[in-house]
């Protein structure tokens, strides 16, 4: 499931600047937390950064050098911040939405076909039923979760595919905080979870009337 | 223009300030980093806008570019990119969602107390009630959290047409569920 060659082509993907605004800012953290992804990132950027040489050359029709000269004063960057904390701020400062006893989560305002959340788990709390059409994406950013397949701690990501089964539980001492991405691309009543939301917006959709 | 030189450009921008150094980086990589925007299908004035960032960062944060690292066109390729990501993020307006479900679920104590054989049942009623076009339409909006504004647009029907559709579906699906 774990497969290296879906991971890399994440970051390859992230290398070279083709994945969407939810997707990229995923493998960013990754690259970040996780220092053989970006071991592997750099290798690819160098490729990369070569290929730019070979770039047709358009020249900037109402740019000249000095135009570029002229931000001294920008705010320094820091190559080290985490862009969880540069996009999310301070997590304890989220509005977390309460899903259920001991799992909290917060979408991302972001607008994209993939929707990326961040998830809290309190120790020894499991994942619910849910669905996916599409690959899921889970990033540890603290503690750890531990399903059928292994223990994953901060920096290590998990890959799913709608065919896994598997039951994650937060560990009992730290419990988990996660980034996720979900691909939408939902199968209509293909998938029990998609059902069971379904079945219970309509309910309180009624309720409110 | 080979490594040593532009490693050469760099120490003086770097060290000196020195401008003249600066235009030669200006001169070899704006066409290329403005290519690169365009190629990615920015149009032509905000590529000059990112070309002007992207060429101002190397020239304000020079001292964060390192040759043992990596190639000078490495770093200026990943200014590049990592603007190009931003640039999209920022221009990708957040839909306010009309109806999200997840609103409602979340507000929702009972979905402790349904019964996952309840439910079941009941959602193959659903599937086998409902026909194609009311399938189309519940999946864009319940399950892909598309507008009803972005449902209309794809499927060319009226905006009213769309509401009207959703409220009946509910309705009837409502009817099963009781």
């Amino acid at each position: 499931m774990n497969g290296t060659a879906v991971k890399n082509q994440l970051i390859f993907d992230f290398a070279s600047g083709i994945l969407g605004p939810a997707k990229s800012l995923f493998a960013s953290t990754y690259l970040h937390l996780n220092s053989n992804a970006s071991r592997i990132g750099s290798v690819f950027e160098n490729v990369l950064g070569e290929n730019l040489m070979d770039n047709e050359n358009i020249l900037p029709k109402s740019l000249k050098y000095t135009d570029c000269m002229n931000n001294e004063n920008s705010k320094p960057i820091s190559n080290l911040k985490d862009p969880v904390t540069t996009f999310f701020g301070d997590l304890n400062n989220l509005k977390w939405k309460q899903v259920y006893k001991g799992f909290k989560e917060y979408a991302a305002p972001i607008n994209d076909k993939d929707e990326l959340k961040l998830i809290k788990m309190d120790p020894g709390v499991s994942v619910p039923i849910h669905s996916h059409g599409g690959k899921e994406y889970i990033l540890v950013l603290e503690g750890s979760f531990c399903d059928e397949y292994g223990e994953y701690s901060k920096g290590d990501i998990q890959i799913n595919d709608q065919k896994i089964k598997h039951t994650p539980i937060a560990s009992n001492n730290s419990g988990c905080v996660c980034l996720s991405i979900t691909e939408k691309d939902v199968i209509f009543f293909g998938r029990y979870g998609s059902f069971l939301n379904l079945f219970t917006f309509i309910k309180s959709f009624f309720k409110q009337k | 223009m080979d490594k040593l030189k532009l490693n050469d450009l760099m120490k003086r921008i770097q060290k000196d300030r020195d401008e003249m150094a600066f235009s030669q980086i200006f001169d070899l990589f704006a066409p290329k980093v403005n290519s690169y925007f365009i190629q990615n299908r920015i149009n032509l004035e905000s590529s000059e806008e990112l070309t002007q960032e992207v060429l101002s960062t190397v020239w304000v944060k020079s001292n964060l570019y390192d040759s043992k690292k990596s190639a000078l066109s490495t770093w200026i390729f990943t200014i590049a990119r990592n603007k190009k990501i931003d640039f999209l993020r920022k221009n990708s307006k957040i839909n306010f969602k009309e109806e999200d479900i997840r609103e409602f679920l979340y507000q929702d104590r009972e979905i402790d107390l349904i019964e996952e054989n309840e439910a079941k049942k009941q959602i193959e009623r659903i599937n086998n009630e409902l026909d194609e076009q009311q399938k189309i339409i519940i999946k864009m909006n319940f399950f892909e959290n598309k507008s009803h504004k972005k449902i209309a647009d794809e499927l060319e029907i009226p905006l009213g047409t769309v509401k009207s559709r959703i409220r009946h579906i509910l309705t009837k699906m409502h009817g099963f569920l009781r």
